[in-house]
């Protein structure tokens, strides 16, 4: 109560203003008075009573200075008045104050942006409870397509079985099914899942409850978890969306609950479900199928194991489980499963591009702020006289710090705040980025910890330019005033220091703008890369008659083929449509699914890995359609139907994987391998009629993938979707040609409606994005670098005002100061463009993996930064040269 | 000359209280007078001491403080205890009584030293 009451009344003295001096000073007076009247009648003279009183009163200033301290909050006095003192003298160099804040807020702003992402991305605990504890597994093998197989169900019990450093393995299998809404369909890519899923993930509801054990196996009804961003996206949030129904691929499944919004890996997913929905997940092939894999295993490590000890765990089971069933593992693909930390995992594609660009803002602000310490060293030394008469007043060494402190606290936080606007849109336009190669995207937010982040930055950038700049030691107070002199140029060592921040700026930029040019090469390249299709004005769409649950019935067959045919009939018609190609699989996409392929009397040679490809389909017109070159033999034709013989196309990387050497025409293929027995493909001989050219379908930048096409009216079970070429005007086919598509299957989805050159330009705007980013910063590290040669030359150019006055008067012409000019600056930027080109060497090693097309030492890239740098630099340098020259003896010698 | 004597922190504050539970209002110049008198001149208070514990005080709504004129006809500020001040006074000296029989019991000689 009583601390309370004089704090509050201590912040009302605050406002006490000039009155509460005078009662002070009144009060004080008035005991000298009746001390020296006491005195008096002691027996003193007057004035000896006077000076005894005042002797005794410790000093009257003391004493008021000691009550106003005690009246008011004298530290937040003092700060305000710092505060108040800084915003002035910034006021008084605008200039100054504008360049620097500028410089601050584009570097913080950028840093604060990035650091946003690294944060959301790939530090941020995940929202899984104990999520650090989670690990994905891995099964992969050599070639295209064989990054991530996944796991058969055979193969998840062995793992459950023999690894007990994972406490638990939660079944995933992604799956498609199809929402029926009113008037109108769309795919859901949900997940499977089996009832400990959620459990082991550790991931609670935020409505309904979500599936469990006893969701699982057969002869239960079909239940759905939304994930929360579907349900936010599809249901608007709707509350009461728990215990409705929707129809999934025409089955009814309850809602049961919405999950807490989480990523999910490897797949971006609408809702999980049990498996019942799915009749083939509990099938026996399914379930028995050691090849048959669907399945991807998520796992918690049990109490007290470690990353390492599952790894070593699953490795001996793995290698076990291939010794046992040697048929399911060809040795000479390389079979082989990785256990990866669930949040590395998620991180994965992300990583490398994050810390890039985290690295290039780091980058621009280390240039930025030796830019502002630079320009702080130059003010400084005009303020040398200041800050000394401020100490003859009577400023302590700690007050002057303090001082310049909170001068630099202002600039750094006013920065701080500018940049913090910046990175509010840099964020958005990251978050579309990261959403490319991140599940975590949406966790990408300006939260606490990242501007905590900003502030660390702006303190620590304040402290740092308050050490640099000149305080005058302690005790050495009394020589400056006295010497009272005038110095313009600053101490040697103070030169030194800028001229190696000069340096520095110069070498860092060189590193940005390489990495800049290598990313920018790296990104043409791709998208000159020929993407093996003759034209790329074509229109695709995905449209889907048929699917897995509603079952591969005879009459479903027959009906999905009329309705094909009568969409294919009727877009053909819509006016300047030329082609019109029906095909499993549009340009430039891929098929997930490989099977094993054989060469009829071609047997592997020894340690040859048994041969995989896509299986896609093609009708007669889909080559023409999408532009696929036929480089042999003959597209199918009309007469490739259901119960013709059995014919196929191949790609060319796969023909000459299958028959090297040879003209594959006429000769057999079928697909093979024991996972043929869960699909609906015989593995009948297959005669080969024609082979195509290559497409980049797995990405400008991966390999061509092996793909077999089928005739499709034979394989209808593949999936589907049209090819449309069309005379200039493919964006206008999209409404007339979807129309067709409702009138004849309402219900049926419609997808990935992209013109060719859409999808290709997906492959490269990652790329793009990645360039632009980082040429950004590199063209605004160039710039501040830039300022920052010109504007110490300039310095040392004033600075040396006399001395080149006194040289020009002894002879030397402008040419020759000219040149001692820029003698200097060029040795700067020697020194700078030597160590930048080292680093960038070094640099350069590290980002290889995201390089295309171009060495990561590339010479073209490295010569040509260097030149532009050190174009830049001699330009930066001429003006305060040139202004050298132009230096007029006459003049600078009378103003001595 | 009789030795002088640190004021220590927070004796100053009850002195003053009771000094003006003794003598009544009081202005500055009576209290230190007063103080130095008890102390045996011990104690000398300079302004920076005495004056900011005053304002301490009144802040803390012990003491109040009001103009007025003194006997001999100055003006001067009188401080006088609250009832709050009353209050914290005898706390204050209650506490203090227990400390000093406290540290008197600890440093009292031991039985059987000499």
């Amino acid at each position: 109560m009583r601390h309370i009451r004089a704090a509050l009344a201590r912040v009302a003295g605050l406002f006490a203003g000039p009155r509460a001096d005078d009662d002070t000073r009144d009060e004080l007076q008035s005991h000298v008075d009746m001390e020296t009247a006491e005195n008096i009648r002691r027996g003193m003279g007057p004035s000896a009573a006077r000076r005894q009183a005042l002797l005794a009163s410790g000093g009257l200033v003391i004493g008021a200075e000691a009550v106003r301290a005690q009246r008011g909050l004298p530290w937040l006095e003092n700060i305000v008045a710092d505060i108040r003192y800084a915003l002035r003298a910034l006021r008084r160099s605008p200039a100054f104050t504008i360049v620097v804040i500028t410089t601050l807020a584009l570097g913080i702003g950028a840093n604060t942006a990035i650091f946003s992402v690294v944060r959301g991305v790939l530090l941020k605990p995940l929202p899984h409870r104990d999520g650090d504890r989670l690990v994905y597994l891995r099964q992969s093998l050599d070639g295209p397509g064989g990054e991530n197989i996944s796991f058969s169900v055979p193969e998840v019990h062995d793992f459950r079985d023999g690894a007990k450093t994972l406490g638990g393995i939660a079944e995933y299998s992604q799956f498609t099914l199809i929402l029926q809404g009113t008037n109108d369909a769309s795919r859901l890519n949900v997940g499977l899942v089996t009832g400990n899923f959620f459990d082991v993930m550790g991931l609670s509801p935020v409505l309904g409850r979500l599936t469990r054990p006893s969701d699982d196996g057969p002869g239960v009804p079909p239940v759905m978890v939304l994930t929360h961003e579907f349900w936010m996206k599809r249901f608007g949030g709707d509350p009461a969306i728990v215990g409705k129904q929707v129809k999934l691929d025409g089955t009814p499944v309850t809602v049961i609950g919405v999950l807490q919004s989480a990523p999910f890996f490897p797949d971006r997913i609408d809702a999980l479900l049990n498996m019942v929905i799915s009749p083939h997940h509990l099938s026996a092939l399914m379930v028995q199928g050691r090849t048959h894999r669907m399945t991807e295993i998520l796992a918690r490590l049990a109490p007290g194991a470690t990353v390492e000890q599952a790894r070593a765990e699953v490795a001996a089971v793995y290698s076990r489980m291939q010794r046992e069933n040697r048929e399911s593992y060809d040795s000479a693909s390389h079979y082989r499963v990785e256990v990866i930390p669930f949040k590395e995992a998620l991180g994965e594609r992300a990583r490398l591009t994050v810390w890039l660009l985290m690295a290039a803002a780091a980058f621009v602000l280390v240039i930025a702020a030796a830019n502002v310490v630079n320009l702080t060293l130059m003010r400084g030394v005009g303020r040398d006289q200041e800050l000394v008469v401020r100490a003859a007043l009577g400023a302590g060494v700690a007050r002057l710090r303090r001082l310049l402190l909170v001068e630099n606290l202002v600039l750094t936080t006013v920065g701080a705040f500018f940049g913090v606007i910046i990175a509010f849109g840099g964020v958005r336009l990251l978050t579309s980025l990261a959403e490319r190669y991140s599940p975590r995207a949406n966790e990408i937010r300006l939260d606490a910890v990242t501007l905590g982040f900003t502030l660390t930055l702006a303190i620590v950038l304040a402290l740092l330019l308050s050490l640099v700049a000149s305080v005058p030691r302690e005790g050495t107070l009394g020589g400056r005033i006295a010497a009272g002199a005038r110095r313009l140029s600053g101490g040697l060592q103070q030169q030194r220091v800028q001229r190696a921040l000069v340096v520095a700026q110069i070498a860092v930029s060189v590193v940005l703008l390489a990495g800049a040019g290598l990313l920018t090469r790296t990104m043409i390249q791709l998208s000159e890369v020929p993407t093996g299709l003759q034209t790329e004005d074509v229109l695709t769409m995905q449209v889907q008659l048929l699917s897995l649950t509603s079952g591969f019935t005879p009459d479903a067959i027959a009906a999905s083929r009329t309705g094909y045919d009568r969409i294919q009939r009727e877009v053909r018609a819509l006016p300047g449509v030329i082609d019109v190609g029906l095909g499993s699989t549009m340009p430039l996409q891929f098929q997930e699914a490989q099977l094993e392929v054989k060469a009829e009397g071609r047997a592997l040679a020894v340690g040859e890995a048994t041969p995989r490809a896509e299986v896609r389909t093609a009708d007669p017109e889909y080559f023409r359609a999408a532009g696929i070159p036929l480089r042999h033999g003959r597209a199918f034709t009309s007469t490739d139907r259901e119960g013709s013989g059995r014919v196929v196309i191949l790609n060319q990387v796969l023909a000459d994987e299958l028959f090297p050497g040879e003209d594959p025409i006429g000769k057999r293929m079928a697909w093979t391998g024991d996972v043929l027995r869960f699909t609906p493909f015989t593995g009948d001989w297959r005669t080969v009629v024609g082979v195509v050219g290559n497409t980049r379908d797995g990405g400008l930048d991966a390999a061509p993938r092996p793909a077999v096409f089928m005739p499709f009216a034979q394989e209808l079970t593949v999936g589907g979707g049209l090819v449309i070429r069309a005379q200039g005007q493919t964006p206008s086919l999209v409404a007339s040609a979807t129309r067709i598509v409702r009138a004849i299957a309402p219900t049926a989805p419609i997808e990935n409606v992209l013109t060719v050159a859409q999808i290709k330009d997906q492959s490269v705007a990652p790329r793009r994005l990645n360039a632009a980013l980082v040429s950004s910063f590199g063209i605004l590290a160039v710039i501040i670098a830039t300022v920052g040669i010109a504007g110490v030359l300039a310095f040392s150019v004033s600075s040396r005002t006399n001395e080149i006055g006194i040289r020009m008067s002894l002879g030397a012409d402008p040419g020759r100061v000219q040149r001692m000019i820029l003698g200097e600056g060029g040795v700067l930027l020697a020194s700078g463009l030597a160590l930048g080109v080292g680093g960038a060497f070094f640099a350069a090693r590290i980002i290889r993996g995201l390089l295309f097309g171009v060495p990561p030492h590339d010479p073209i890239t490295l010569i040509g930064v260097a030149v532009t740098m050190a174009a830049i630099g001699i330009g930066a340098c001429w003006v305060p040269a040139l202004r050298a020259s132009r230096i007029d003896p006459a003049i600078t010698m009378r103003a001595t | 000359m009789a030795r002088k004597q640190e004021v220590q922190q927070g004796t100053l504050a009850l002195m003053i209280l009771r000094t003006l539970d003794v003598l009544g209002p009081l202005h500055g110049y009576g209290i230190a007078r007063r103080i130095e008198e008890t102390s045996k001149s011990r104690i000398t208070l300079n302004y920076g001491t005495l004056y900011p514990a005053l304002l301490k005080l009144e802040q803390e709504g012990f003491v109040t403080a009001e103009w007025r004129q003194s006997e001999n006809n100055r003006r001067a500020k009188f401080y006088a205890l609250s009832v709050a001040g009353r209050k914290q006074l005898a706390r204050e000296t209650r506490e203090w009584h227990q400390t000093a029989d406290l540290i008197a019991a600890f440093l009292a000689p031991r039985l059987g030293e000499s």
